[in-house]
């Protein structure tokens, strides 16, 4: 339950919030959202599977979290904001 | 505890990807002992290398039987040998056209290559996971890979905005099939594909004191985000809206590489992830499903393409009217029998799929699969051959305009990007051709006659927008003090492999569909 | 019959009353505190606690992006140690199985380690 709130605060975040870190703050909820949603259900039913899918998604998160903060860095170097709404050069 | 038994024959299908990561790691070691001014064209070259081992070594998977490996977290069957190879076969390509493209920007490193082998390696991996944690480590591997790739240009403000979009929406779609693996993870108790497959029936039916189904609920909503999940992934209408700006931020072989190999290797999963789960629950919703985003995927991508005057985001809007096609093929593979409830603009009453015509629907997608790979890779090849760094920022680098006169300024990228959009178009005697026959015939087999018919209406209105590339190139006369492309010899290697590989798969594709014409493409247990 | 059935959430009770607990206490400490304390306002007293230097400038300063970097790592490589728990915790019953793939997964690491390190990302002073 509580697993399912937090996956919807984080859906939520990603697609209202402006600050691209916030977003990426919302993304990393979501992760672990679905992280513990294994927890309980191998905790319910007495399953290793669900606490080593725990681990790997941890350490995918780091790295995911490595590489975007990167991204996000590199963004704010080129425009020096990191507002979603502005950035947006690229149209149709 | 009891210690796992791993023989040889369980490692023959990883091997490619473990070829392809200890060459990225050789890559990524040696390249902080060399200068800055030291030559590294070699890595270029390596790269190729690693592709062409892996890929040998995929072909010879290929003729292997199909079965479950490494304690059923994976699977080696036909299946996903080809796409090991389709995958090698594009990152070569790509890793050939990258060497001038950086040379010509000064940012050739190791680092480049590395990320894109390791990239590959997951692409392999993900084909022929049989899991679904391991599926998701997969995917992350190849995207975190590709992320890092299209911000690799730090100049300009065009690649790091690419960057970030593709990897919010990346992310964004990851945390969503995450979320769905573990629903569905809860609903049975196991991530195994094929457990889970098993133990769906059963927790369907279950019903608790008032005769409800608890968790029903459950495993919906876990499909649903799974199916969402990938639909981002292969850029399906309406999970699109990323496709154009990534595509064009990147840089231009990372493109090529994301059009062909990521595309392939999440169409692969998809098709394994819904054949074993799908049928278990009821395999009219997945058909609805896919149908639909077939039906949008494919009528959209045309659509948006045909006013676009920026090449490289036309071929980032056809990218997405092609994976319209191949779910074409998919929506095929869950075409049920007569009973079937509904169907989405058939008139003819739904065939069903039977064994054989299973077989030639795979046959279809895989040979789709690698024809749009060859195509896409030399088209964007072209691209690569034509743009220049100064253009970049000024956002006109991709214009039609850039095409104007080729025909006679360089008469052999002029025949060479002919090619490549005659074959994206469809039209013979090139490779493009004979995967949409082979995809539209299978689909019409299984009676989807309606769906394929408009599929063959809108790549029609997309013979319009490749041909007129063509017209720039050969009718209209070069803009005054058009600057003379340098050549280099990657580039213009890679352009002649693909195109004489357009050519040949359209004039002799015997082989490959010998290859591909199996009864036992997917593994099932 | 009624009397039989026994709510799901009966074993959750406790908490519940925890909870309560909780919120009644935190309600009633502030509230006795302010009734009931001595009170003095001046300067010293409401300026920021900052270990008792001066706070000077705002907070949200720029950090050098080296911080960011040795961050970064630092989680990475934090996180992979959860790897070597697992098989810490079953090294003998792992046996020789176990060593192999974990040799492979750390030389993996050492060759990330190996470039960073060349790259220069780990010297402080540059």
């Amino acid at each position: 339950m509580l697993a399912a709130a937090l996956f919807c605060i984080g859906m939520l975040g990603v697609l209202v919030r402006r600050n691209a870190l916030v977003v990426f703050m919302c993304i990393e909820l979501m992760l672990n959202a679905a992280n513990l949603t294994f927890l309980a259900f191998a905790r319910d039913r007495g399953d290793m599977t669900g606490h080593i899918s725990a681990f790997f998604i941890i350490a995918v998160a780091a790295a995911e979290a490595a590489v975007g903060l990167a991204i996000v860095i590199a963004v704010f170097r080129s425009r020096g904001t990191v507002n979603i709404e502005e950035i947006q050069t690229m149209k149709h | 505890m009891t210690i796992p038994e791993f023989t040889m024959a369980d490692f023959w299908p990883v091997i490619p990807a473990g070829i392809l990561t200890a060459a990225a790691i050789v890559l990524m070691i040696s390249e902080v002992f060399l200068g800055a001014a030291a030559s590294r064209t070699y890595q270029s070259l390596l790269s190729v290398l690693a592709c062409v081992l892996a890929g040998a070594v995929a072909l010879m998977n290929m003729t292997d039987t199909p079965r479950a490996v490494l304690q059923g977290y994976a699977v080696m069957d036909p299946f996903s040998s080809f796409l090991t190879l389709v995958v090698c076969v594009g990152t070569g390509l790509a890793a050939l056209l990258a060497a001038g493209f950086l040379q010509h920007r000064n940012a050739e490193r190791g680092e480049f290559y590395a990320l894109m082998l390791f990239a590959a390696a997951g692409m392999t991996l993900l084909g022929l996971s049989n899991e679904f944690i391991t599926l998701f480590v997969n995917l992350e591997v190849l995207s975190v890979a590709t992320y890092a790739l299209t911000a690799w240009l730090r100049r300009g403000s065009r690649p790091s905005e690419g960057a970030f979009k593709y990897f919010i929406l990346g992310a964004f779609a990851a945390a969503l099939m995450l979320y769905g693996a573990a629903l569905l993870y809860g609903a049975t108790g196991t991530t195994h594909l094929t457990d889970m497959a098993a133990k769906l029936r059963a927790a369907l039916a279950e019903t608790d004191a008032s005769g409800g189904h608890p968790k029903q609920m459950l495993i919906y909503a876990g499909f649903l985000l799974v199916g969402a999940g990938f639909a981002f992934k292969v850029a399906a209408v309406p999970f699109h809206m990323w496709t154009p700006d990534v595509y064009e931020g990147a840089p231009t072989p990372v493109t090529a590489l994301m059009s062909a190999g990521v595309k392939a290797a999440a169409f692969v999963a998809l098709v394994r992830v819904f054949m074993a789960l799908g049928p278990a629950v009821d395999p009219q919703l997945p058909f609805i499903a896919f149908s639909v985003l077939a039906l949008l995927t494919m009528v959209v991508g045309n659509l948006l393409a045909l006013p676009q005057r920026n090449v490289k985001r036309m071929l980032a809007y056809s990218s997405i009217a092609h994976a319209g096609y191949l779910l074409l093929g998919v929506a095929a593979l869950f075409a049920v029998g007569k009973d079937a409830k509904v169907g989405v603009l058939s008139s003819t009453p739904l065939v069903g799929i039977s064994g054989s015509m299973q077989s030639d629907v795979y046959q279809g997608i895989l040979f789709y699969l690698l024809g749009y790979t060859v195509t896409a890779i030399g088209a964007f090849g072209t691209i690569v051959a034509l743009e220049r760094r100064e253009d970049e920022t000024k956002g006109n680098a991709w214009d039609l305009d850039r095409f104007a006169g080729l025909g006679s300024r360089k008469p052999g990228w002029a025949l060479a990007m002919t090619v490549f959009m005659l074959s994206l178009g469809g039209v013979p005697p090139t490779v493009g051709f004979i995967g949409k026959v082979l995809l539209f015939r299978a689909a019409v087999d299984a009676g989807l006659l309606g769906l394929s018919i408009v599929g063959m209406l809108a790549s029609a209105a997309g013979v319009y927008y490749y041909l007129r590339v063509v017209v720039y190139m050969y009718m209209r006369p070069a803009p005054e003090g058009a600057l003379v492309p340098e050549r280099r010899w990657t580039t213009e290697l890679a352009l002649v492999a693909t195109a004489a590989g357009t050519v040949l798969f359209g004039v002799l594709p015997g082989p490959i569909t010998a290859l591909l014409q199996r009864t036992d493409m997917l593994f099932h247990r | 019959m009624f009397t039989h059935m026994v709510s799901p959430l009966t074993p959750y009770l406790p908490v519940a009353v925890v909870l309560g607990l909780a919120g009644l206490l935190a309600v009633l400490i502030p509230a006795l505190t302010t009734r009931l304390g001595p009170r003095s306002v001046n300067e010293i007293k409401s300026a920021t606690f900052e270990c008792g230097s001066d706070p000077i400038g705002s907070a949200r300063q720029r950090f050098a992006v080296k911080f960011y970097v040795v961050a970064l790592l630092f989680i990475v490589f934090d996180v992979e140690a959860v790897f070597l728990y697992p098989w810490a915790v079953n090294f003998k019953a792992l046996g020789w199985f176990g060593y192999g793939t974990m040799v492979a997964f750390a030389f993996t690491l050492v060759m990330g380690l190996v470039y960073i390190w060349k790259k220069g990302a780990l010297t402080w002073e540059s």
